[in-house]
This record gives C-alpha cells, sequence and structure tokens, in this order.
C-alpha cells in the first residue's frame, strides 16, 4: 500500500480501548486514527462556526477587523445559518431512514412477507389509531399513516405529532410555534432559509432547528424502531459477544455498515438459505455470517434473539470499521448508509473486500451499487451473494490474516429497548422509578450518539461514563456510544465493580451492568420513550425528571438533529466539543442559557469527563430536589 | 538567536498562525500551550471583540499568494530605537526586541518606526502589540506550531 | 584606556553611554547632568499628569549606571570645556574631569518670545526637564488657571497632564489651528475637540503681546493681540525649542543655531562630537537615539557615517486619539492630495512624482510604520495609489534568505 510507510511514522490517536489502540497502532493500513495527527490544526474560523461560504463573494470569515461578512451578515447570523443548515441535514438522514423503514413496511404487508412481531404492529397501530382488515393490511395502513405525514407539505402540521409525543411537551411546543409540517417539508424549507441571503434572522433560525429536533426525534427516531420491531423482531435482553471475537475465519463474512436495517431483511434470511449456504460451502467455506459495524449492526445486535444463526455479533462502532476489515476475514462490505467511511475503501481495495451498497444516498466511490428494490429483491440478493463468493474466493489466501481475537468480550447485555426493559421490570416501570426515589440509582444518563478520534477515540464517552456510574447514576446507551462502551467491557455485569456502592448493590441484585445498551442511535428514540413513560407515570413534564443527556462525542449532523429533539424536549444535553457556534454569542446563549426558559432543555458543553460529570449530576441534584426525592 | 522563518509560497492564507497568536495571548498569564490547550482557547475566543488582536498579519500578495507579516525581531530594531519609555529593548542574549507593557507610554514612535509595519496599537490606546515569541509557552511559538502547511519554523540564525 | 565623558542624559546622551559601554566594556565613561535623574523628556506629562512617579518615567533600568559601571555626576551644570587640555569643568568649586572623547548631548531649551514680563515673571515655565514638571506642580497646587503659549505636542502633552487633573487650561496658538505643524484642518478639529471636551479653551491665530504683573511680577493677566485679557496662575511656554549652544560657544566649538556637526557627529574640536537635539539635526526622540548611538560608536572607532535624519515624522495619542503624521503635508503644490475618511478614521496621502511626500493618519494606525519608511527614502508607489491607504509591507515583501529579516522589494 503506497501509504503505509508514510502512515507507520505516524502515531494514533488514543482510544478508550487500550487494545484496540495497539492494534491499529500495529497495523499496516492508514485509519482515521492515524489521520489525527495530520489534521491536528484546525481552522479557528470553522470551530467557531463564522466561515461562510454561501456565495462568490466568500470564503467570509469572521474577525475583530471585519465583524461583518460582505453582504453585512453578522456573526450570530452566519453561525446560525450554518448551524441550521446543518441541522437540517441531519434531520434530512433520519428522515430518510424512517421513510425507507416506512416501505419496506408496507412492501412487507403487500407481499404478505414474515413479520417477528405482530405485537408490535398491534401497539404501533394502536397507538396511530390506524385499524386493518388483517396483519398485512395493518402493515400497509400503518406505514401509508407514516408516508402521508412523513411527504405532508411543510405548511401543514404532522398529524401524528400529537399521538406520539408527550402531551406536556406538545403543549410548549404550540406556544414556541415549533409543531413540525411535514417531515420532508422542514428539511427543504429550512434548507432553502439558509441559502445565500435568505434569512438572516438567528433567532428564528434557532427555533427552525428545534422543529426540526421535534420532527427527527418522533419520526427518525422513535417511530423507525416502532417501525422495524414489526419486521425485524422486538429486542430481547441477552448476552452476546461483542469486539473483533466475533469474526470467524471460517466463514464468508459480511461486513454490514450503515443504519436501514430493514434494507437487509431480505439478505440476512436469504443467507441461512440451505442452496445458498452450499455456495458457501462449494467455496470452502462454512457458510455466511453477518458481522455488525456501525449502528446497523447495533440494531442487529439488538434484535440478536432473532438472528442467532446468521449473525455473529457486533465488532465495533464506526471509528474501528477500518481495522475490522483490516483482520482478512471480512469478504465484502454491505453498507446502506452512513458512518461507512470513506476510509474504509482503501482498505477494501488493498484487501480485495468487494463493497456493495444498498443505498445511493450513500454510494461509496469504489462500491458497486445494487439499489435495494422490493420487487427484484430475490434477483439481486442472489446476485449480491453471488459476488460476495466471488470476493471470498479470490482473496482468501492471497491477502493476510490480522486476526485480533482476544479483543472484546463475550457477555454484554444486549437486547435493551423501552419493551424490554419494562418487561425486565415485570411489566412497569415503578421498580426503576422506586429505585430513583430510594436514591440508589441517584438518577439516569442517556450516553448516545457517535463515536469521533480527533480528540481520541471514545475516551470521554468512556470517561464521562465511569465518572457517571461511580456517582451511582445509571447510564443508559445508544449509537456509537454503545458501540465502545460495550467493547470496553462497560455492559458486562463485572462493569458493576466500576459503580458508585448504591447503583454496584443494584445492578449486583438484578444481574445488569451498570450501562444499558439500547442500542443503535436510532434507539435514542427509545430512551426517550423510557423518559415519557416515566414522566407519565410521575405526572410530571419531561424537564422535571433527574435525567440528563451527553452526546459526549457527537460527529455529525444527525447528531445534532438529535440534539435539536433534545431540547425540544426540554433535556439537559452534554456535548464534549462545541457545534460549531461559539463564534456568535448570542447562538452560544441561546444554546447554553436561554434554552431552559424556552423548552426546558440546554447545551452544556465541556470536553473533561470529570467536570462534565460534575455538572450533569448537579442538574440531577437539583432535579431530584425539585420532586423532593 | 532565533527567529521564525517564512517560506511565503507555502503559506495558503488560512490564518490559523493569526487565529494561534489571538489563542496564546488571550490570557498571558503563563501557562502551558499544547495544540489542544490552544484549541479549547480557541473555541471561547471572542472574534468580534476588537481588544483579541494577533501579533502577525496575513496579507494578500495581489497575485493569488499571501505574504505574512511577523515581527522579525530585528538585529537592529527600528522599533526600540525609537522607544523612549525603555519599554522596548533588544535582549542581547535571547535575540528578541522584548516589550514591557508597564514601562510603555504609548507614544507608538515604534508604530511610526517600524518599516515593516509590525506593531499595532491597542484599541484602548494605552498599550502597542507586538510578537513576544510566547515566551510564556513552553512549546514556543503558537502560530508556529498551528501552520498547517509548515510555512513558519523557527530557526537558529 | 580611554576616557569618555557625556554631558547630558536625554535620549542622545544616555544612548551613547550604553552604546560605548558595549563596545568599550573596560574604559572610562562619566555622565555629567543638570538632572538629577535620568527621565524620558517625552514622559513629563505622564508625570504632571500624575499617572507616574518619577521612577516611572526613567526610560532605563534603575540600575543603569551601577550595571553598565558607567559614573553619573548629577545636578551639575557643564560650565566650560578646555578643548585643548581636553578637561570638563564643572560646579561652581570648579571640578573638572579630563576626557580622551567628548559627547556634547546638551538638548534644547525652550523658547520665550520677547513678550513683555515674560522672560522675568517667576511663574512662566518651560516644559522640558523634570525640573520644569516639578515646578509646573507647584504652582498647580497654588492655582488652576493655565495659560499655555503654543499648541504644539509640548503645549498639548503639558495642557492634557492638566486637563486630567481638572486645570482650568486655555492655549494661545499663533496659527490658525492646533499642532499645525502636524495636522491639517481636519485632523486639528479633531484634536481641538477632544481637548475642549476635556475642558481645554483654545485661543487660534492669536498671540500675547502684553502681560499684566502683580507686585512679585508674576503674570496675573495676559493680554492678547487684540486686547482680550486672560486671567491665570501661572504660564507654559510650548512655542518652541533652540538648541543649547552656549557652553559649546564658550568653549570655541563651532556652533551658530546649533552645534555643527559632520556626517561622524564630529564638531569642530578634536575628540569632541555632538548628539541630539543640540544639533539642531532633528527634534525627535528616535534621532536623538540615533544620534547617540552613531557619535558613540566614532568615538569608539567604530566608523559610522550618520545619514541626515528624516526629521518630519510624528505621532501623537491624546486621550485615546491617536495621530500619525510623516512627511510635509504643507507642501501640496504640484501634488496629488488623496483623502478617506470614515466616521472613525481619517486619512491623508500627499503623492508628488509618484511618490509618497506625506501621509497624516487620524484613528487607528496600527501597522502604519511602512509610510515613513516609503516617504523617507521616495520610493515609487505609482502603481499602488489605489490602495495608498491599505499598503502593507505585503506590497514590498522580500526576505533575507540568510537571516530570515525582511528587505524592502522595490
Amino acid at each position: 500500500m503506497n501509504s503505509c510507510t508514510d502512515c507507520l511514522s505516524r502515531g494514533t490517536c488514543p482510544s478508550a480501548d487500550k487494545p484496540m489502540e495497539e492494534y491499529i497502532r500495529r497495523l499496516p493500513l492508514e485509519t482515521a486514527h492515524h489521520r489525527v495527527e495530520g489534521q491536528s490544526t484546525k481552522c479557528g474560523f470553522g470551530l467557531q462556526g463564522v466561515c461562510c461560504r454561501l456565495c462568490a463573494n466568500g470564503p467570509c470569515r469572521v474577525t475583530p477587523d471585519a465583524p461583518r461578512g460582505i453582504c453585512g451578515a453578522s456573526a450570530d447570523t452566519i453561525v446560525a445559518r450554518n448551524f441550521l443548515r446543518a441541522v437540517a441535514a441531519g434531520s434530512g438522514c433520519y428522515i430518510h431512514v424512517v421513510e425507507n423503514t416506512a416501505r419496506q413496511l408496507k412492501n412487507t404487508g403487500l407481499h404478505r412477507d414474515k413479520l417477528r412481531s405482530e405485537k408490535a404492529l398491534n401497539h404501533l397501530a394502536e397507538l396511530l389509531g390506524v385499524a386493518g382488515e388483517d396483519k398485512y393490511d395493518l402493515c400497509v395502513k400503518v406505514a401509508d399513516k407514516v408516508l402521508s405525514d412523513l411527504y405532508r407539505p411543510e405548511y401543514e402540521g404532522m398529524e401524528l405529532v400529537e399521538k406520539l409525543a408527550y402531551a406536556p411537551r406538545v403543549k410548549r411546543w404550540r406556544e414556541l410555534g415549533i409543531l413540525p409540517g411535514g417531515a420532508k417539508g422542514e428539511v427543504f424549507n429550512n434548507i432553502v432559509k439558509t441559502s445565500t441571503n435568505l434569512s438572516s434572522d438567528p433567532v428564528e433560525m434557532l427555533l427552525s432547528c428545534l422543529r426540526l429536533g421535534v420532527s427527527t426525534g418522533l419520526y427518525g427516531l422513535q417511530l423507525t424502531n416502532l417501525l422495524n420491531d414489526v419486521v425485524l423482531g422486538d429486542p430481547v435482553i441477552r448476552s452476546a459477544p461483542v469486539g473483533m471475537n466475533v469474526i470467524d475465519p471460517d466463514y464468508i463474512n459480511i461486513l454490514i455498515t450503515g443504519h436501514q436495517h430493514s434494507l437487509f431483511t431480505y439478505i440476512q434470511d436469504r443467507l441461512l438459505d440451505a442452496d445458498v449456504v452450499e455456495k458457501a460451502k462449494a467455496a470452502g467455506a462454512k457458510g455466511f455470517k453477518l458481522v455488525g459495524c456501525t449502528c446497523v449492526g447495533q440494531d442487529l445486535q439488538l434484535r440478536g434473539e432473532h438472528y442467532t444463526e446468521i449473525f455473529d455479533g457486533h465488532a465495533g462502532n464506526n471509528y474501528i470499521s477500518e481495522a475490522v476489515l483490516s483482520c482478512g476475514a471480512i469478504d465484502a462490505v454491505l453498507s446502506e448508509f452512513n458512518c461507512t467511511l470513506p476510509g474504509i475503501e482503501t482498505v477494501c481495495e488493498e484487501l480485495k473486500i468487494k463493497q456493495i451498497c444498498l443505498d445511493v444516498v450513500a454510494k461509496k466511490a469504489n462500491a458497486e451499487l445494487i439499489p435495494f428494490n422490493y420487487e427484484t429483491r430475490q434477483a439481486d440478493g442472489d446476485r449480491i451473494i453471488d459476488e460476495i463468493v466471488a470476493a471470498y474466493t479470490a482473496r482468501r489466501g492471497s491477502v493476510p490474516m490480522n486476526l485480533f481475537k482476544d479483543h472484546g468480550n463475550r457477555n454484554t447485555l444486549t437486547g435493551v429497548s423501552e419493551g424490554s426493559l419494562k418487561d425486565f421490570l415485570g411489566g412497569s416501570w415503578k421498580p426503576l422509578i422506586d429505585l430513583i426515589v430510594s436514591g440508589k440509582i441517584k438518577g439516569l444518563a442517556g450516553v448516545v450518539g457517535c463515536s469521533s478520534v480527533a480528540y481520541g477515540h471514545d475516551t470521554l464517552t468512556a470517561a464521562l461514563t465511569k465518572e457517571l456510574i461511580a456517582r451511582d447514576i445509571l447510564v443508559l446507551t445508544a449509537g456509537c456510544s454503545s458501540g465502545g462502551l460495550e467493547n470496553i467491557g462497560l455492559m458486562t455485569p463485572e462493569a458493576a465493580e466500576l459503580a458508585g456502592p448504591n447503583l454496584r448493590a443494584v445492578c449486583k441484585e438484578l444481574g445488569i451492568p451498570p450501562v444499558l445498551n439500547f442500542g443503535p442511535c436510532l434507539a435514542i428514540g427509545r430512551l426517550e420513550i423510557v423518559a415519557t413513560e416515566i414522566a407519565g407515570e410521575l405526572g410530571v413534564d419531561l424537564p422535571a425528571l433527574p435525567l440528563v443527556l451527553s452526546a459526549a462525542q457527537w460527529l455529525e449532523e444527525q447528531a445534532l438533529a438529535d440534539g435539536a429533539f433534545a431540547l425540544a424536549l426540554g433535556l439537559p444535553l452534554h456535548l464534549g466539543v462545541p457545534p460549531f457556534i461559539t463564534g456568535s454569542k448570542l447562538v452560544t446563549r441561546i444554546l447554553t442559557e436561554d434554552m431552559v426558559s424556552l423548552t426546558g432543555g440546554r447545551v452544556i458543553i465541556d470536553p473533561d469527563g470529570k467536570s462534565a460529570a460534575d455538572k450533569l449530576e448537579a442538574i440531577i441534584q437539583e432535579k431530584r430536589k425539585a420532586l423532593n426525592i | 538567536m532565533k527567529r521564525i522563518f517564512i517560506d511565503p509560497a507555502k503559506c495558503d492564507g488560512c490564518k490559523s498562525c493569526t487565529l494561534a497568536c489571538m489563542a496564546s495571548h488571550q490570557d498571558m498569564t503563563p501557562r502551558r500551550g499544547t495544540l489542544e490547550e490552544l484549541r479549547q482557547v480557541l473555541y471561547t475566543l471572542d472574534l468580534t471583540d476588537p481588544t483579541v488582536q494577533s501579533r502577525n498579519r496575513i496579507v494578500s500578495d495581489g497575485k493569488g499568494g499571501y505574504s505574512p507579516l511577523f515581527c522579525r525581531h530585528c538585529d537592529v530594531p527600528d522599533c526600540a530605537g525609537a522607544c523612549m519609555s525603555g519599554a522596548l529593548q533588544k535582549n542581547l542574549e535571547t535575540g528578541l526586541v522584548e516589550y514591557s507593557a508597564d514601562k510603555c507610554a504609548a507614544c507608538y514612535m515604534c508604530v511610526m518606526s517600524c518599516r515593516y509595519g509590525v506593531p499595532a496599537v491597542t484599541p484602548d490606546r494605552e498599550r502597542m502589540i507586538k510578537c513576544d515569541f510566547c515566551q510564556h509557552l513552553e512549546e514556543g511559538p503558537a502560530c508556529v506550531r498551528s501552520c498547517p502547511k509548515k510555512a513558519i519554523e523557527v530557526r537558529e540564525v | 584606556m580611554e576616557r569618555f565623558v557625556i554631558i547630558g542624559a536625554g535620549a542622545a546622551g544616555i544612548t551613547a553611554a550604553q552604546t560605548l559601554r558595549d563596545f568599550r566594556p573596560e574604559d572610562v565613561i562619566t555622565v555629567i547632568s543638570t538632572d538629577e535623574r535620568v527621565h524620558s523628556r517625552c514622559m513629563l506629562h505622564k508625570y504632571l499628569g500624575h499617572e507616574r512617579d518619577i521612577p516611572g518615567i526613567n526610560f532605563v533600568a534603575p540600575d543603569f549606571f551601577e550595571k553598565n559601571n558607567i559614573y553619573h555626576i548629577p545636578c551639575q551644570t557643564v560650565t566650560k570645556i578646555d578643548t585643548q587640555a581636553k578637561t570638563v569643568y564643572y560646579g561652581g568649586e570648579g571640578y573638572s574631569v579630563p576626557y580622551d572623547k567628548l559627547l556634547l548631548a546638551t538638548g534644547s531649551a525652550y523658547f520665550v518670545p520677547p513678550i513683555p514680563h515674560f522672560r522675568e515673571a517667576p511663574n512662566v515655565f518651560g516644559f522640558r526637564d523634570l525640573s520644569d514638571a516639578l515646578k509646573i506642580d507647584d504652582a498647580f497646587a497654588r492655582g488652576k488657571r493655565v495659560f499655555i503659549v503654543g499648541s504644539g505636542l509640548v503645549g498639548l502633552d503639558a495642557a492634557s497632564a492638566l486637563c486630567r487633573r481638572g486645570g482650568a487650561v486655555t492655549i494661545a496658538e499663533m496659527a490658525p489651528r492646533v499642532m499645525p505643524l502636524q495636522t491639517d484642518d481636519y485632523a486639528a478639529g479633531v484634536y481641538q475637540r477632544v481637548f475642549e471636551d476635556h475642558g481645554c479653551r483654545f485661543l487660534l491665530g492669536i498671540g500675547a503681546s502684553d502681560a499684566a504683573v502683580d507686585g512679585e511680577g508674576n503674570i496675573t493677566e495676559v493680554i492678547l493681540s487684540d486686547g482680550q485679557r486672560v486671567p491665570c496662575d501661572f504660564i507654559i511656554m510650548a512655542a518652541g525649542v533652540r538648541p543649547r549652544i552656549q557652553l559649546a560657544l564658550d568653549s570655541g566649538i563651532k556652533a551658530e543655531r546649533a552645534i555643527e556637526v559632520d556626517d561622524h557627529l564630529r564638531t569642530s574640536a578634536p575628540g569632541v562630537y555632538a548628539a541630539g537635539d543640540c544639533t539642531g539635526l532633528s527634534g525627535v526622540w528616535p534621532d536623538a537615539m540615533a544620534q547617540g548611538k552613531a557619535a558613540a560608536e566614532n568615538m569608539a572607532g567604530v566608523d559610522t557615517v550618520y545619514e541626515k535624519p528624516y526629521p518630519f515624522k510624528n505621532t501623537s495619542n491624546f486621550f485615546g486619539v491617536t495621530m500619525l503624521s510623516v512627511g510635509r503635508l504643507d507642501l501640496t503644490e504640484g501634488a496629488e492630495v488623496l483623502v478617506h475618511r470614515t466616521a472613525r478614521e481619517y486619512k491623508k496621502a500627499v503623492i508628488k512624482d509618484g511618490r509618497l511626500t506625506g501621509y497624516l493618519s487620524l484613528g487607528d494606525i496600527s501597522n502604519h510604520g511602512l509610510y515613513l519608511h516609503l516617504i523617507k527614502n521616495g520610493i515609487d508607489i505609482s502603481g499602488k495609489k489605489d490602495r495608498i491607504f491599505r499598503l502593507t509591507f505585503g506590497d514590498f515583501y522580500g526576505i533575507n534568505e540568510k537571516n530570515g529579516e525582511y528587505v524592502y522589494t522595490v
């Protein structure tokens, strides 16, 4: 590989996962961890969000000598505009996911294909107020209900908002004028707002962020999960292997990356059919295995109960995908959405790994595009399988193996969802509420979102999580933060030892870890359902709960749309690095201070695990006090 | 002595050096100045505050390139040779032209006398501003370390 | 071993002493000064305004003489130089110091025009030395009505200091505007307003022609040429300075308006050099320092040609209003005058034959040093007229690859 000597001469970034850090440091391939150093000089204008290149007069950069862009835009305008643009793009990503997921459910109904959870279907139908002739018709009706809301114009309010959201919140959103119109229309409209010389009103743009947050959260996050549950099966709490040890070189291994689990429905079943397994055997393998990576891997892991045969386990989050591929035993990458790093391309090329994309929005440069199409799924599926077998045959024996068999662990607790957790607690939130009231659990913290590397791979996520559990705060995770935390063992029952004495006792009694893994970032929506249900049982609004969120290592625009939902819900949201806003005093003040009076939420920025935990704990204590507990 | 050598051909005009300079002098109490620490300051730099000043400047050369303007700590410094308060002194040991803000009377003879136009005035018109080689940072000048193109480097002369 | 004697402890004298010590670590250096303590004349207003104490206007380290092993003889006036015997006489008792090389850095003295009573009145002060400032301070304690003759930099320095302390200051200026040598009408107007805002009153285009005195000869009223009478407690003369040449004249050293020097700053007497205001070459601090340095180098045997200074340059900073004024703004015949004005800035460029001959900037004068260089060296800027107010060294960029210093590319 041409960059090999170059990359070896450079250092890699630290990781919370020390064995992985060492593995990556020794890789003969370049990964994101190697590229951190070369990108260590950050543009200060970019960091602060005061670089504008919306027009040919630019890029304009705000400095004390030049406080406005050529057009006259102030730092406040430029920052708010850049931020809204990012939130709108992030919202678009999640809305794309829920749209495909709903279409998948509809097609499943139309074709009377396999449903894995009628319970989930009935729950959803009830929630949305939909009736059908039979379960298949119900799928179609539910999907149509969702799709018609997504496609609604922006000037018409979305119909399902009141059905999906907590009533006190809907009331507040109405007061603030942030009830969204059609979700796709909202994205469209807000992108328009941020174009050259359109909106210059930072406050209106921030309110638009909240509106996008509502549509993103209710549809992109919550509904996607509920829709997927029908076709892919309900999460079931179980113990599972995680990390690179899950990779069995005797199989033809397919790494899956992305966010749209439903696009894999067909192929993951097909790979177990006897005629297909025979193809693998003919090529010299025992069969096929899917190896999880990024959120789609997390989702498969979450529902792993239904896929024990085909799914080997979750290897890790986005920022170890290059490392996972470099083990040599992965033969193909099937990807359909983001967190599929461009960096895997050179690794795949070097190691002759076949890349196939199932969705054009995430088309990788050197991947073959076979967009998922329900009508042609059988022929496409067989073609994909044949290509993967061909890749296996061509590469095995000619590429070096660099397995990492003792990486990760084999007893990570997975399968936690709003449903499975409630079942685990005996069908009611009361036991959890009692633990919180008694102080055995001081509060809840959702440590969610992404993994990033620029300031250390999962380092802040891990440090913060350890600090929180040591303070008897139960941590719930969703997203690539889960992938990092599970690989370092924080979701094994043994991790109870790292918790504070009260939480430790609870964990030991229940046999659970102090960090509960809800799976993919989409499952942030599940966390929020948990929170809403607890709030409902207590009869309080969400901001009153001793609950905090942290997207400590938020990475991308999607995370910002998630974050906007958290703020709309009125939750305190910690971020490790500012989302390119600090160049505007106004935007920073609104997000970090004034938001409290708007929604009850606020952004807390802190790059240090300990001091961030101090702040989050203080908020939890405040809220406990206000609740008189 | 050490001097910051400039290779203008390598400069892309990103102004990372300018921001690094601002960050380094945001809080002049001696402290460490790793790139990471400087970055943390970058987030909080108020880029609309005229008192946040850089000691270096990057100007366009009018031909698509850039001319980095950095204090040379001249062998025969015009600025120190014009100073009527003794605030500017050439340190014969380090070669640096050092500035003592306490002594400065803000007469701006230095501003007038530097033929390269390096010294600047503060918005309150009570001090001047020039490169101090980031002597408060163990790691040396922040600008040099922040240049992604290595267009500036510290060399012994 | 050589014996160096320096008369005067101002910018030129002190710079010369330091330079001599740098070149001659072992030789004997003696500085004789009328001043008790070294101080920057350009900072007298900081003392008078009570912004700084006396050590605060020292422009060298407090242990300058000890550290450099220089003999300082303070509070002494040199009365005569025997250029044959190479001996300097000072003090009423007739003390003397022999020298091998001597530097005259006697500076300049304020000028009092021949107006009745002005030359004799005990309440008429200059504003050149710390002794002047001390006297004014004393007088100000007794009366706050101040009459200043002249609105040049010295007059305004004194005015700003006393306005700051609540004085009722009146300034009479013969010219029709303040700081006539450095400003144009617009810039002068800006300064006039800012001084007026601080309680100062200007009488422009008019001079004092007479005075009323009390029994002790103190002036109690200044009578202007139009008959106006301005009551005052004391008077500060800031109507120009004259090089101090009496000592040179008394010692047979050639001097007329100023002490005559050649391009090595040598006077007519062997081994005797002169530097600073007393040479009449320039009246600004940087040039005095440069002359002190060049003279000292020649005294130390390092051949240094002193190039004629460019005297038309100054900066001012009053009440936070800063101005840089270089070149000849008054010589506009056959010249192109460009002006740039915004709410916070005023700039003027005088261009003649593709060369900048005058430049004025009021407001933020950051990075303006190159304008002096362009004017002084007559650098061609004809292709750069469109950005004359935004010129930077980038327009003349060059780097000496060997030592990394900049060089002008023209």
